[in-house]
């Protein structure tokens, strides 16, 4: 699945990044790679969500989040 | 290593401030300076790097502060202005500032640091922060992980642990560099060995060769630029991924030994979110803070403003009576009265309203909750075609045009930079603030605040529209790529709001006393004179000429009087001079009094009698749309590096705030 489709308050373990090599290089950067962990802790119906990734919290909207592919964690 | 010596005997080392955005580089650069650069709580609010001095000891020390940055790639303006600074070879010492309480990712950027090979000093910042959640940080661990680097826990903000942290910098600056800390997979680490002696034979000289070929192995275009080796037989693909995932690998095992129970988390931050980020009433609430702001800039600043007539019209007064006395010719008397006073003074009695807005919105950007606007936002910029984090410069907009337009560095693309730049101008900054209260005042005594609040809504109203209208002009796709950091929310910090206030009431009184100041003489020159020389009725003057000139086109909208042109025009020099120009004109000491308006009024109907309500809302609009001012050309040119946009940027100004005003006049007419 992907991150978009994720749920408020739920944790997912990301498999795989797929947006624009620049995006992926800078969420790399924030420390969003294979196998991180995040939290969605809030999110909009349709569009940006606010996720905890690495004890920060990031704002990433629907194109991000819909190329984040995760598996959501126990 | 070599030490320069200055005439005073003391030693000199440059010393770079760099971190993650919002770690609090800015605060802890003016703490130790003495400078007084603008902080605020919201990641990017840094956007060029500044210089300051301080000294220890026997050293004179220059600090540099540079914008945040989470990576030493080169994809945004920030991180090439901060990877150009930290690579200059005049940088001795890097002071990497962290924030302690989001230690796991601020580290990322810390063993990119280290790699440089350059000393590296970390300042661990927010530690407060760290002890409210209940966690705390191993300091004897962190430096023996990070390479023996010297970790000072400092408080920006409290101004705690700086002796301690100048006193590392320049101790560990007689130490030289610290060892690499990561090692990388076999295969990787063989490969930058490989090319650590293709670089050493190239370049014999190079200072951080380690760093370099990390770089090369990321396929850095800058690395590759400047170091054209050929490579190709070691570098077969871009390792970056496996090197920043290794480095994060490591990360964990840092943070892992060091950072004690993480459990408690910062409920403070997530209560109030729940509320100001809420997915219905996040926007709503965002429009009603902003209300709120605009209320007390009105409401209170007219309240305190009277102290201010009172000195204004004793100084007008003193001032004709001494002159008088002292046998001073007519025309010194009429410029100093009627146009130095007149022009200046009335300007600065909108000082408690100029106050009272930088006061909320220092207050508002210190807190934290920018970052959120561009999350609540996000949804109807991205209609637009931008990320939610354009409206970033759009807020700052509502205090002056500059700042705002220069925040749009910020912003990932040229194209989403330039959409943002054209229609940041149309956010309401406090220049046309006068203007609205002036007008409102006289011409809708009893709902003043509500007229003088609609510019605002139209304003951004019109930004906005402007915005999607090029949207679908463009045909573009729904901007979905908001990506930014928001952080804790904290209580503003007095000291940061009083810099913040201080330093625009400055700017304002300069503006007064430059712009506005030589704006008042031209503008009193332009009225009393003539062909014939010194004019005692201002309609032969050659104000009154080059107004005339501009009657035809300003009457579709009600404007047709040649005061109100040359009010316009001298108004491009900074918009407050649409109000100095009214007082100058009709020879008015305080527009900004009871008086002031009624003559005025008085004035503007002997002229143009049946100039009512409609009018003036129809002059209001038309400033708020046209072009800004003078400084805010001059700052698209260079941020925008064109000419030609710059030019049409005006120009489509020009012609929205006629059209604006013209069916604002017309339209109203057919119900007034």
């Amino acid at each position: 699945m992907t991150l978009y489709e994720g749920t408020k308050d739920k944790s997912y373990r990301v498999e795989g990044l797929f947006v624009e090599e620049a995006v992926t290089r800078r969420l790399q950067a924030l420390g969003l790679n294979d196998g991180t962990v995040l939290k969605i802790l809030n999110r909009k119906k349709r569009g940006a969500m606010i996720i905890q990734v690495r004890g920060t919290r990031l704002a990433l909207g629907k194109h991000i989040s819909s190329c984040i592919e995760v598996k959501e964690e126990a | 290593m070599e030490h320069v010596n200055t005439a005073d005997g003391k030693r000199e080392v440059h010393v770079a401030f760099v971190g993650n955005p919002n770690c609090g580089k800015t605060t802890l650069f003016n703490a130790l300076t003495g400078s007084k650069l603008k902080v605020a709580n919201w990641p990017g609010v840094t956007v060029e790097k500044k210089e300051g001095s301080a000294v220890y000891e026997d050293c004179n020390l220059t600090l540099i502060d540079t914008p945040g940055i989470y990576s030493l790639t080169c994809y945004t303006i920030e991180e090439k202005v901060t990877r150009q600074c930290v690579m200059d070879d005049d940088i001795e010492v890097i002071v990497n500032i962290v924030d302690a309480s989001s230690l796991e990712r601020n580290l990322y950027l810390t063993l990119q640091l280290l790699e440089l090979g350059k000393p590296v000093v970390l300042a661990l910042n927010m530690m407060d922060i760290v002890k409210e959640r209940g966690m705390e940080i191993d300091l004897h661990r962190l430096p023996e992980l990070l390479g023996g680097i010297p970790v000072v826990p400092v408080s920006a903000a409290k101004r705690t642990g700086l002796e301690i942290l100048l006193h590392a910098v320049v101790h560990h600056y007689e130490e030289g560099p610290s060892s690499h800390v990561v090692t990388y997979r076999q295969d990787i680490e063989e490969k930058i060995a490989k090319l650590e002696v293709v670089m050493q034979a190239r370049f014999p000289d190079h200072a951080s060769v380690r760093w370099h070929a990390i770089k090369l192995m990321e396929d850095d275009e800058d690395v590759w630029r400047e170091h054209p080796v050929s490579v190709t037989d070691i570098v077969d693909r871009n390792y970056e991924k496996d090197i920043i995932q290794q480095k994060y690998q490591y990360i964990e095992t840092i943070v892992k030994e060091v950072l004690f129970h993480k459990e408690k988390k910062a409920a403070f931050t997530e209560k109030i979110d729940s509320v100001l980020t809420h997915s219905f009433w996040g926007v709503p609430v965002f429009l009603m803070i902003m209300g709120l702001v605009f209320f007390l800039t009105f409401s209170v600043g007219d309240f305190l403003k009277g102290g201010f007539e009172v000195v204004i019209s004793f100084l007008s007064v003193e001032a004709e009576t001494i002159l008088t006395s002292v046998g001073c010719a007519g025309w010194l008397i009429s410029l100093i009265t009627d146009g130095i006073i007149a022009g200046v003074g009335g300007i600065l009695t909108f000082i408690p309203n100029i106050v009272i807005l930088f006061l909320a919105l220092a207050i508002l950007e210190d807190s934290g909750y920018m970052s959120r606007v561009a999350y609540v936002m996000d949804g109807i910029m991205g209609k637009a075609g931008l990320s939610g984090k354009a409206f970033l410069p759009m807020v700052l907009g509502f205090g002056c045009t500059v700042p705002a337009i220069m925040a749009t560095r910020a912003l990932e693309t040229e194209h989403d930079r330039r959409k943002t730049m054209l229609v940041t101008p149309f956010m309401s900054c406090s220049a046309r603030l006068p203007i609205y209260v002036l007008f409102s005042d006289m011409f809708f005594p009893r709902h003043s605040v509500i007229a003088a609040f609609s510019m605002y809504v139209i304003g951004m109203l019109v930004a906005i529209a402007i915005a999607l209208l090029m949207q679908k002009f463009e045909k573009g796709q729904e901007n979905e790529s908001l990506l930014i950091e928001l952080p804790e929310y904290k209580r503003p910090n007095g000291r940061t709001i009083a810099i913040y206030v201080w330093a625009k009431l400055k700017d304002y009184l300069e503006k007064a006393g430059t712009v506005i100041f030589v704006a008042s003489i031209l503008i009193w020159f332009l009225l009393n004179f003539g062909f014939h020389g010194m004019v005692t009725d201002a309609s032969d003057s050659f104000g009154a000429v080059l107004g005339r000139w501009m009657v035809p086109l300003l009457k579709p909208a009600g404007l047709g009087m040649w005061q109100i042109g040359v009010a316009l025009i001298s108004g491009i020099s900074a918009k407050e001079v649409v109000v100095s120009s009214f007082a100058v004109l009709f020879g008015v000491i305080n527009a900004n009094s009871e008086t002031g308006m009624q003559t005025i009024i008085a004035h503007i109907n002997a002229q143009y009698p049946g100039f009512g309500p409609l009018n003036a809302y129809a002059l209001m609009v038309f400033c708020l749309l046209y072009v800004p001012c003078m400084a805010t050309i001059a700052t698209v040119k260079k941020e925008s590096g064109s000419w030609k946009f710059t030019g049409a940027m005006v120009v489509f100004q020009l012609l929205l705030a006629w059209v604006a005003a013209v069916l604002v006049y017309q339209i109203g007419s057919l119900f007034l």
